[in-house]
């Protein structure tokens, strides 16, 4: 059986891989129990961390839950594993001058 | 091999509690030994290890803090005395606390109808003098609260805490959705239910304001965010780090925001009726309340007993020992390796949402747990007095 990635909304850029992924392992995207594409992992991915579902240029909002969890740092691909490497928070960034 | 007891026919709308002279039910019914000042603490301790049914409430506050600080420290003492849960309370002091003493604790508590006692230990001969005078008062109150019976009162009569703590990326889509079907079932049935950790409303504002019931309400909770964000930003730092916590990032969690939209699962699909600030009485008014808090789990859920709630579900990703001393804590969690870690002080595991448990049933299950709570049983954070999470939040420094 292929391992699953849960999608929350469907404009989401991210699914949570609800087991852990090596390098190249299929896994099928879930939305509301119903099965959607499959898609390859780029890299590993740990338990419960999140799979690039949908392409992103860096600066594009990344949504889940039908909204932002932050910005992207760099061009992200459908399988690449998202996490503080290739997005960042837009809020409580006291470090950057403009705030 | 010993037959287990058939189980008793579980209450789905009422529960077993302690109706207080103020129309509140206490889910437990201490003696509460309150101090007023840190230089009360070890007599508090004392008195409430010699005495069976008692718990002792002991912080290192009460003296030079300016005048908000310290209100905020009277005023969440005096909440805790009033919190159902406490069947009568002892408040100790050490020497006249300006703002803060143990007869002016007292005489605010005892509006709630509850019987109080103040004793102040320089006054009373000090501090084995003092011990000996409590733990005498204490054996009568405790006699007295020994022969007061359940009785059994609707969920209308729950305040029900949420909060969650070391979250993961499990937390979203699994306990704190278990959570939220317990938030909309208490409050479906006339209930109340407590939303706090501003912090962690960063990134879900605009969802939140849309739950609530006047648009006025959804400008506090924006105000309160902002001030939060506001705070972190006059720090000159990156929020990254202490939001999301280390322990948040290993568990997946990216940004502040992502924490945020999954924190906001536990408030179900609700209205929101009012928002209030920390550590403040929450009104009587069926439905989703809201509370100013910061994300420190501890200074988070003292808020919300001081707001009356009797019981809370610390829902969590990584696990956890957290407890209020008053308030019974039940933590529960969906992530399966954290189930195995922390099995110790874990009292709901709904991690089978992962393998196809539908959210309704795992949530029945954490209601049910909730209701058996309230009535009596104990949670293993509370067998084990694994009383670590009374923590008052300040708003100024010590002078």
């Amino acid at each position: 059986m292929a391992k699953v990635a849960m999608m929350i909304d469907k404009t989401d850029h991210v699914a949570t891989c609800i087991a852990p992924l090596r390098r190249g392992e299929t896994v099928e995207l879930m939305l509301s129990g119903r099965k959607r594409k499959k898609i390859k992992a780029k890299q590993s991915i740990p338990f419960a961390h999140k799979i690039c579902v949908k392409a992103m240029k860096k600066g594009d909002q990344c949504l889940k839950y039908g909204l932002s969890i932050g910005s992207a740092t760099k061009e992200i691909k459908v399988g690449d594993y998202i996490h503080v490497h290739n997005i960042e928070s837009n809020r409580g960034r006291g470090d950057l001058e403009n705030n | 091999m010993a037959r287990r007891k058939k189980p008793v026919p579980r209450p789905i709308k009422t529960w077993f509690g302690f109706p207080r002279e103020n129309g509140d039910v206490g889910a437990r019914n201490y003696l509460l030994v309150l101090s007023g000042t840190l230089y009360a603490n070890p007599t508090c301790e004392r008195v409430a290890r010699t005495l069976r049914h008692s718990v002792s409430i002991t912080h290192p506050l009460g003296r030079c803090q300016i005048a908000p600080d310290l209100k905020r420290t009277f005023d969440t003492l005096v909440a805790h005395g009033q919190n159902a849960n406490a069947g009568a309370v002892l408040v100790i002091d050490h020497h006249r606390e300006e703002g803060c003493t143990a007869e002016e604790i007292a005489h605010e508590i005892a509006k709630s109808g509850k019987r109080v006692e103040a004793l102040n230990i320089r006054l009373g001969g000090g501090a084995i003098e003092v011990t000996a005078q409590a733990t005498r008062i204490g054996v009568e109150m405790i006699r007295e609260l020994t022969n007061e019976r359940r009785q059994e009162v609707p969920v209308s009569k729950l305040l029900l805490g949420l909060n969650c703590g070391t979250s993961d990326t499990t937390s979203g889509i699994s306990h704190n959705k278990a959570t939220g079907w317990v938030t909309d079932q208490v409050i479906k049935l006339g209930g109340r239910a407590l939303l706090a950790e501003t912090t962690e409303m960063m990134g879900g504002e605009d969802v939140l304001a849309d739950k609530c019931v006047r648009p006025a309400l959804g400008k506090r909770i924006w105000a309160m965010v902002n001030k939060m964000e506001a705070d972190i930003l006059a720090c000159g730092v990156d929020l990254r780090g202490s939001q999301p916590t280390g322990d948040n990032m290993e568990g997946g969690l990216t940004t502040i925001e992502e924490k945020s939209l999954g924190a906001i699962q536990k408030a179900g699909s609700a209205p929101i009726v009012d928002v209030i600030p920390y550590s403040v009485r929450a009104k009587r008014t069926p439905g989703l309340h809201v509370m100013d808090t910061p994300g420190h789990g501890g200074e988070s859920i003292t808020g919300i007993a001081g707001g009356g709630a009797q019981v809370l579900i610390f829902s969590t990703g990584g696990g956890h020992t957290i407890n209020h001393p008053l308030m019974s804590t039940l933590r529960i969690t969906g992530n399966p390796v954290s189930v195995e870690l922390q099995r110790d002080t874990l009292d709901v595991d709904v991690s089978d949402i992962f393998t196809g448990t539908p959210i309704e049933v795992a949530g029945r299950r954490v209601y049910n747990e909730v209701i058996d709570i309230a009535s009596g049983k104990m949670t293993k954070a509370e067998i084990l007095h694994e009383d670590n999470a009374f923590a008052i939040t300040r708003t100024g420094p010590s002078v």
